[in-house]
């Protein structure tokens, strides 16, 4: 161990059944997979026996970070949770969460890679790390509150530095669709109940070690560098979405600083100005997540950008909204990003001033006080979704019940008040009547409990449905043919941004292509967005990389909403990022010295070991037929349009059965079922694997 | 002599760098020996816009990393960590301080390159905290340093840090006129400026614990009469 940098070299064992605990060698044990969601398959593979459900205690989870967590390497505070997956449906799976904030980092400082937790305590606990040391402690007084009361007395326990990953009461009601939340407002989906079928309330850690970087620091300092001056803003958008004086485009990109662009509640206000790439040090004024989500108001509001450790990107909008106390008597500051921030708004179908209006943002405001204190999970909007869709098409009203139905105040919901959240939201997470507890069990266990076909859903493209209870992540809509192929992989939405981070970072079409050329062997790897032309074979190879990188990311914790970073926003290098950015920052930081092409062979095996686990746990190998799906609603067009012209995201039956012919192929595994072959696992040293698959007769 | 008086440069013994500087007529009134500490001024200064600070802990880990080979919040010079989450004196006030629980203000807590008396200098028993030219900033010398962490009780900033790898103290060098952190913010939170007297200003964080020795004490009172 003591030759490799990046690692902390330990992985720390709880079992909250026996009260034991126990530490790995990261190195011996886990090397092969890095970490993250690495660690986090291979411990499910070898330890969570088939037909394990959720919340049995024979389910394990896994906080897992990679060698580069903790380090200087931008953007690499996320923490995967690996855990099975209670919102999959029918049959639980395995799949993972990620939450950013400063946990990933601080467990590196106290000296784990990762943290399996096992079996089930019997009372409420919390696990204190500090220092290489694991602590398991009574969590009764803080079992029935909040996830910020919880923290906040934990952190008085262990210090204000401390890191401290904790559920509400949404996770200890077991409530499928529940978060944990570490650093005020960063989440991790479907985790939360898991948790509380554990009886486990938090993880606090405090770390005051260090991350080594194996090799020269100067040279390190020179990749660092080089990859800041690489960034744009959030999700790797490069061009500007206002013309600025040292850009030669702008496009609708997530990129907003610009002269005249406020974050109004600074004391005193900032200007977030030009933001010319070259400048390192105005990285983090060029994204302000909740301009782009809630609308130009919110730069009025804006307090600063936050975000993970490390990233400069500050992806989290910090608001302060003094309304909200008065009338609704929460706080008037908050924060989150995307789906998080929109939580409340989304139930919403309108708002007497307008859906970018002064009623919106409070639905926002009032939408993460209660959720990210409740812990409830919104599944990527798909609870927002499924809401309105039941509502307004009146099936909510004939299964919950006449008695039940009228307690909710109706015309406020449907002014869009936002007081209407504080009848629904506490309720799902205690589970309090037929509506809010049929929300929480996720779509896939919601549409079954109340008879609905999961086909209705998949026909509307307006539900964004995609499958096995969960919506679609960046598809067609984003990335043609890739983006399907992508989206049929996980089980649960697929959380890839690899692809649309490049089709949608605003380039131009032509540079796009001729970066295309280059990464992925030919300019026809992409098309402009709804735009779409015919399937070919590069489309399938970005697809596979799409996903080699994203459990790359997920498993070297980098993050993989930022990147990869293939393009930039210099001019000077005709706008090329860097494609072997990970393999430097993974050489330098652990000494284990890996190209490009090798580190995408361990992510390669990563998620190999997914689609494994995957096969395994369904008991079939027809993954083509049975896993790999895509709803209907990808192959209409509501106003009609033919696929391939111009304006649709229409795709073509005949056209995907090629995409997914060519994309198996490209992996190497059998095209008719879509399972990988032994040969394919042999190939990435999973021969073991094949072996257990093949007794179960699971390979093709 | 009039120990009263202003000093003037002739009348000290400058030790290469203005580190320690002895009274020349001190033997001729007959006291032992002891160093009197007066440091030259430094000349930089690294400043902090709270305002302006995203959170990110990039300095720290340019701290740590770019000059240490390891990324640890821990020994950085700069220490925005301890207030990120509640400000610094937030964390009984629960979500009404501070830092991202509170009000979203982060306070980065620097250096303030003091002059004389330099707190954490007057402590140290080993003279380890010396003068470094060309920023003239007050740093640790490690070949003297012998990890008593007397120079962490006497930061009325707490802004000793102390690397338990080499067992020894480290503080804030400027990076000799480039200091790493401010070149990693992305925020244009940091600046490096003209030194300028900021310690009765920045409101302590703790009370010093640390006594000067009575050698040094007795040498203090040669200016500091009562
Ligand atoms: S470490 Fe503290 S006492 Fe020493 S120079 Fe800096 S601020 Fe002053
Ligand atoms: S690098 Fe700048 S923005 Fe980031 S924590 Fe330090 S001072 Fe704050």
């Amino acid at each position: 161990m003591a030759n490799h940098g990046g690692w902390a070299g330990k992985v720390l064992r709880i079992d909250l059944s026996t009260r034991r605990i126990s530490t790995e060698d990261t190195i011996e044990k886990y090397k092969d997979y890095l970490g993250g969601t690495g660690i986090g398959y291979k411990v499910m593979w070898d330890e969570v026996p088939t037909g394990t459900k959720p919340f049995d205690p024979a389910n394990k989870i896994v906080f897992g970070v990679g060698p580069l967590a903790g380090t200087g390497a931008p953007c690499n505070g996320r923490t995967a949770v690996t855990t099975l997956w209670p919102t999959c449906w029918p049959k639980p799976l395995v799949a993972s969460g990620h939450m950013g904030g400063h946990f990933a980092a601080e467990l590196k400082y106290a000296g784990f890679d990762a943290i399996i937790i096992e079996g089930k305590a019997d009372r409420p606990v919390w696990l204190r790390v500090v220092d290489g040391k694991a602590e398991i402690k009574d969590a009764r007084h803080l079992w029935g509150q909040g996830i910020r009361r919880t923290t906040v007395d934990i952190n008085q326990q262990m210090g204000p530095e401390s890191s401290v990953a904790a559920i509400g009461q949404s996770g200890e009601n077991l409530v499928p669709m529940s978060v944990v939340i570490n650093s005020y407002s960063h989440s991790a989906g479907g985790i939360g109940g898991v948790m509380g079928s554990k009886n486990l309330k938090a993880i606090g850690v405090r770390g005051t070690g260090s991350v080594r970087i194996a090799e020269n620091k100067e040279e390190w300092e020179k990749v660092v560098k080089l990859h800041l001056s690489l960034l744009g803003s959030v999700n790797q958008h490069v061009v500007p979405n206002s013309p600025q004086p040292w850009a030669e485009y702008y496009s609708p990109t997530r990129w907003l600083g610009s002269k005249g662009r406020k974050w109004g509640s600074a004391e005193p206000n900032i200007e977030t100005g030009a933001c010319d790439p070259h400048n390192l040090n105005r990285i983090a004024y060029r994204t302000n997540n909740a301009a782009f989500f809630l609308g130009e108001k919110a730069w009025q509001y804006t307090v600063r950008g936050n975000g993970c450790s490390s990233c400069p990107i500050r992806c989290h909008t910090i608001l302060k909204v003094p309304s909200v106390s008065s009338k609704y008597g929460i706080r008037a500051v908050g924060q989150n990003t995307c789906a998080g921030l929109v939580f409340g708004r989304e139930f919403f179908k309108t708002f007497p001033d307008g859906p970018r209006g002064q009623t919106a943002i409070e639905a926002c405001m009032v939408g993460m006080s209660l959720t990210d204190d409740l812990g409830i999970w919104e599944n990527y909007g798909q609870m927002q979704r499924d809401f309105q869709q039941l509502y307004y098409s009146g099936a909510m009203k004939n299964k919950v019940g006449e008695d039940e139905f009228k307690g909710f105040s109706w015309d406020q919901y449907e002014k869009g008040d936002p007081t209407f959240l504080f009848e629904l939201l506490p309720r799902i997470a205690n589970k309090q009547g037929e509506l809010a507890t049929a929300l929480g069990l996720g779509t896939g266990y919601l549409l079954e409990r109340w008879g609905i076909s999961e086909q209705d859903w998949q026909q509307n493209q307006k539900i964004a449905y995609w499958k096995m209870g969960h919506p679609r992540h960046h598809a067609n809509e984003d990335a043609g043919q890739c983006g399907v192929i992508i989206n049929t992989q996980y089980n649960r939405d697929s959380q890839c941004h690899s692809h649309v981070n490049f089709t949608r970072n605003g380039l131009p079409i032509k540079v796009q292509k001729q970066l295309a050329a280059e990464i992925w062997g030919s300019p026809d790897a992409v098309d402009a967005v709804a735009a779409y032309s015919p399937m070919n074979i590069y489309k399938a190879k970005m697809a596979k990389w799409s996903l080699l990188r994203k459990e790359l990311h997920d498993s070297l914790s980098l993050c993989n909403w930022m990147g990869p970073w293939i393009a930039s926003p210099l001019k000077e290098r005709n706008y090329r990022g860097e494609n072997s950015i990970e393999s430097l920052l993974y050489s330098l930081a652990t000494g284990d010295k890996k190209s490009r092409d090798e580190l995408d062979e361990v992510a390669e095996r990563i998620f190999l070991l997914h689609r494994a686990l995957t096969i395994r746990d369904m008991g079939t190998k027809e993954m083509r037929t049975e896993h790999d799906t895509i709803p209907d609603w990808v192959f209409i067009d509501p106003t009609g349009k033919a696929s391939f012209t111009a304006g649709t995201n229409r795709m073509d039956r005949e056209d995907i059965k090629l995409a997914m012919d060519m994309y198996y192929e490209e992996m190497g595994w059998d095209k008719k079922s879509g399972s990988p072959t032994v040969a394919a696992y042999q190939r990435l040293r999973l021969g073991e694997v094949a072996d257990g698959l093949t007794n179960r007769g699971l390979v093709p | 002599m009039d120990v009263n008086h202003i000093f003037s440069r002739r009348e000290f013994i400058l030790v290469s760098g203005a580190m320690v500087v002895a009274v020349s007529a001190l033997e001729a009134w007959g006291a032992k020996e002891a160093p009197l500490i007066i440091m030259d001024q430094a000349k930089g200064l690294v400043i902090a816009d709270p305002t302006k600070c995203v959170g990110c802990r990039r300095c720290e880990l340019a701290c740590s990393e770019f000059n240490d080979g390891k990324a640890s919040p821990t020994i950085a010079r700069i220490k925005v960590t301890r207030n990120l989450n509640f400000g610094p004196t937030g964390l009984y006030t629960g979500q009404r301080g501070q830092g991202a629980w509170g009000n979203g203000l982060v306070i980065q807590d620097v250096c303030k390159q003091c002059p004389h008396p330099v707190p954490c200098a007057n402590a140290c028993p080993n003279d380890a905290i010396v003068v470094s030219p060309p920023t003239n900033a007050r740093v640790v010398d490690p070949n003297k340093c012998i990890g008593c962490k007397m120079c962490q009780r006497a930061c009325p900033w707490e802004m000793m840090s102390f690397d338990s790898d080499t067992n020894k103290a480290t503080k804030c060098f400027l990076c000799d006129g480039k200091p790493k952190c401010v070149e990693a913010c992305p925020a244009e939170a940091l600046s490096y400026v003209a030194w300028r007297d900021l310690t009765d200003k920045a409101p302590p964080r703790v009370a010093p614990t640390s006594v000067v020795s009575p050698d040094k004490a007795q040498t203090c009172n040669n200016c500091h009469k009562k």
